[in-house]
């Protein structure tokens, strides 16, 4: 194999400048699989980091997501008495019932009005979500027209940083915190007083509860407490799900949508590959009829060109994945389905993701190289060795 | 033009490879014009709004009602001619994933603002009369097969309309007479979906219809100050503002679609400049006794710009008639998010000058490389 495969590698070099358009034609390919890939992976992992393992939703029956679901007040109070429900050290529960509508802020970049999640939560609710930390300022104090900044809300929208009065429901509120959540989607909503919120927005009832477990395993049992009680009307599920499941329509449209271009686009390369090795196969009959004739099986010529092949595209994937790099943690934003509001994110390249990108290369490759390399094996040797 | 006839051979010498390069090149212009046609269709919705209906919301946001009391309020704005109120209603069709617009609209008035949606008079007055009846569009028809006089079962999706199921009968299919209107929406009686909500008299926006487009600055503020300090304080813009945020909030469209174009058109570029270099270098003898005959450098030059655009031209044509055939709102459905849209023939026009510049900028080095070639080297040289 040695000899053949060191041959095959130095064809490749004798003929750089072909050999290098092929492989940055897919190289292209692959910048964009990945990219639009990273945006995919990017919106879904803020989404699912907005999930705590230990905490659970309860939701309407019917509802999709927060926004459509309710939970009145005294249901509340009952939800409240669960035992699966953690408690702190003054043995108050763990949980906090929530209220999400939308505010509309202009955007710092282009001063478009945008929809920005205001979330109503109650006074424990930076207990329940634990990985909520302040960079600036304090969290709001129950009963004052204060609010809490995600991060990345206040960078994105205009009026929204520290010390600043924003109006809304009415009246004016102060920010009086940023926070930061582990790259969360709560990073890009606006937090103050549930039972404020109610009143600014003339609502009857919360949209739904996030309660701290004792531990991850009470899951199942608390989901049996609530189904079981002909008082609720609810369902509860984990929190890590819930946000998926939020995610899971934009993904999808992102991944479809990728899939799409890319496809379209990997089978110009491929033909390009094709092109390639056809010609490469031309041009060497000669030395293909020597191999031969030196007694290489046509098992092995085959081998060897779909190796080439395999092995241009693989550095067109490499280069493109070098190329998509830049991308990784860049900003954007995007409308969340679920919920009509804006969820900054930021693109996610992960190993996984460059690997696929490679691989994806390597088939590219393949697809492109076999049926030259099953030509190649297929010249007659005599008239191979015949040819000028 | 004397030459054609050399062009085609030359192009017809190897026709795997000819073949192959078409069809990459037909497969970009492909995904050219389905990119482009996307976007010109969120564009088109913005360019055909109406100027002289403007819409009103709560500041805080669409999803949010406000009470219709409002109607008679924003009535006595001076500038103010006509007004009407829709709310969205959010039901499901069997399934989630059957997502389309539904809106509960004032009938009446809001097919009097609306004079785009299409409907022959008999439709239009059996809507009027029937409480629970509903107008569809024909983009929608062709999605779920509906007739007039079938019955439509939605259930709720938003608590505030209720518990209950809302059963419709479809009284017309509507035509989008321009591309302000949506063909994927269905439309119905807001009376049918108050009755049975928990709070009572609400409205998503009002639309109201100005006198003069000049003023519709004017009249939105003279609205909205009329709300002011009230629970439900109220944003006015103008419909095409409205549908410019909409097209907003799925981002950056115009960077993220034109920059896989880009990347699709550098891709082709490296694709037909092999190929074209390939031929070439295939023809380096040939080229050579060609010279030797009397044919000038230019002639040569010109001679593989030519190939590479016919090349390149062929596949475009290809590429813009199949996206011309197989791309539209009806044949793609987006989810119902996206405004009607279709391989315009402007698209077509932009997509064959792609596929030409695409084949000139993939020519130009092989046929340097072609007309620079020294006539003694090439000669002596064996392929």
């Amino acid at each position: 194999m040695g000899l053949i495969s060191n041959y095959n590698l130095r064809s490749m070099l004798v003929r750089k400048g072909t050999a290098a358009m092929t492989a940055m034609g897919i190289a292209m390919v692959v910048a964009v699989f990945v990219m639009t890939l990273a945006i995919a992976q990017g919106f879904r992992s803020t989404l699912v980091a907005s999930g705590s393992p230990q905490n659970a939703i309860v939701l309407r029956k019917s509802a999709t997501s927060e926004t459509v679901s309710a939970v009145l007040k005294p249901e509340f109070a009952l939800i409240e008495t669960l035992p699966q429900i953690a408690r702190d050290a003054g043995g108050h529960p763990l949980a906090s019932p929530e209220l999400v509508v939308i505010i509309s802020r202009p955007r710092v970049t282009d001063n478009q009005p945008a929809n920005v999640p205001l979330r109503g939560v109650g006074e424990r609710a930076f207990q329940v979500r634990d990985s909520l930390k302040f960079v600036e300022g304090r969290r709001f104090a129950p009963g004052m027209r204060e609010i809490n900044v995600g991060r990345l809300a206040a960078g994105r929208f205009a009026g929204l940083s520290l010390g600043s009065d924003v109006k809304f429901g009415g009246v004016s509120w102060k920010v009086v915190g940023i926070f930061t959540a582990d790259d969360a989607s709560f990073e890009s909503e606006v937090w103050g007083d549930v039972d404020l919120m109610l009143d600014a927005f003339k609502r009857n009832g919360y949209q739904s509860a996030t309660l701290k477990l004792i531990d991850p395993s009470a899951f199942e049992s608390l989901q049996a407490a609530i189904a079981g009680d002909p008082r609720f009307d609810f369902k509860v599920e984990r929190e890590q799900d819930y946000y998926a499941g939020q995610s899971l329509v934009m993904t999808t449209v992102i991944r479809v949508f990728g899939t799409f271009v890319t496809l379209i686009l990997s089978i110009g390369a491929m033909f390009g590959a094709m092109n390639t090795m056809y010609a490469a196969v031309a041009y060497r009959t000669r030395e293909i009829g020597t191999l031969r004739a030196l007694g290489f099986s046509q098992m092995r010529i085959v081998t060897a060109f779909l190796a080439e092949s395999i092995v241009l595209a693989l550095i067109g994937g490499v280069v493109g994945c070098i190329l998509a790099l830049p991308v990784h943690g860049l900003s954007t934003g995007t409308t969340n389905m679920a919920s009509f509001s804006e969820v900054a994110f930021k693109f996610r390249i992960t190993p996984t993701l460059l690997a696929i990108g490679v691989l994806f290369a390597g088939l590219m490759g393949a697809a492109g190289g076999l049926l030259p390399a099953i030509r190649a094996a297929r010249i007659p040797v005599a008239r191979a060795l015949r040819e000028i | 033009m004397k030459f054609a006839g050399l062009v085609v051979k030359s192009a017809r010498r190897n026709k795997r490879r000819t073949a192959l390069t078409v069809i990459s090149v037909a497969m970009a212009v492909f995904l050219f014009a389905a990119l482009r046609a996307v976007l010109d269709g969120f564009h088109a919705a913005v360019e055909a709004s109406s100027s002289t209906r403007i819409v009103t919301i709560r500041s805080t946001s669409l999803i949010f009602s406000m009470p219709t009391t409002h109607a008679e309020t924003i009535k006595t704005v001076a500038g103010v001619r006509d007004i009407t109120w829709a709310n969205w209603f959010g039901g499901i069709y069997k399934d989630p994933s059957n997502f389309f617009g539904q809106f509960a609209i004032e009938p009446e008035s809001y097919l009097r603002m609306f004079p785009e949606i299409l409907l022959t008079p008999q439709e239009k007055a059996a809507f009027l009369e029937d409480r629970t009846g509903c107008i569809v569009g024909d983009g929608l028809v062709k999605k779920f097969g509906w007739k007039v006089g079938d019955r439509i079962v939605l259930q709720v999706g938003i608590p505030i309309y209720g518990r209950q199921d809302y059963e419709f009968t479809v009284r017309g299919i509507y035509k989008a007479g321009s591309s302000a209107v949506d063909n994927m929406t269905m439309l119905f009686h807001w009376k049918y979906a108050d009755e049975r909500s928990i709070v009572k008299n609400q409205a998503g926006w009002f639309v109201s219809e100005i006198a003069n487009p000049d003023q519709a600055a004017q009249v939105a503020s003279a609205i909205d100050k009329k709300f002011e300090n009230s629970p439900y304080e109220t944003k006015t813009d103008t419909e095409k503002a409205f549908q410019t945020t909409f097209a907003a909030m799925f981002g950056n469209l115009d960077l993220l679609l034109g920059s896989i174009a880009l990347a699709v058109v550098i891709t082709t570029l490296f694709v037909a400049g092999n190929t074209m270099a390939m031929a070439v270098r295939e023809r380096t003898t040939e080229i050579a006794v060609m010279r030797t005959l009397g044919f000038r450098a230019q002639t040569i030059f010109l001679l593989v710009e030519s190939e590479g655009l016919m090349i390149s031209v062929i596949g475009g044509a290809i590429g813009i008639a199949l996206a011309r055939a197989l791309v539209s709102s009806e044949t793609l459905p987006l989810g119902g998010f996206v405004p009607p849209f279709g391989v315009s023939t402007l698209n077509v026009v932009v997509g064959l000058l792609l596929s030409a510049l695409i084949g000139i900028l993939a020519g130009i080095i092989p046929a340097v490389m072609a007309s620079r070639l020294r006539i003694v080297d090439a000669l002596r040289r064996v392929a």
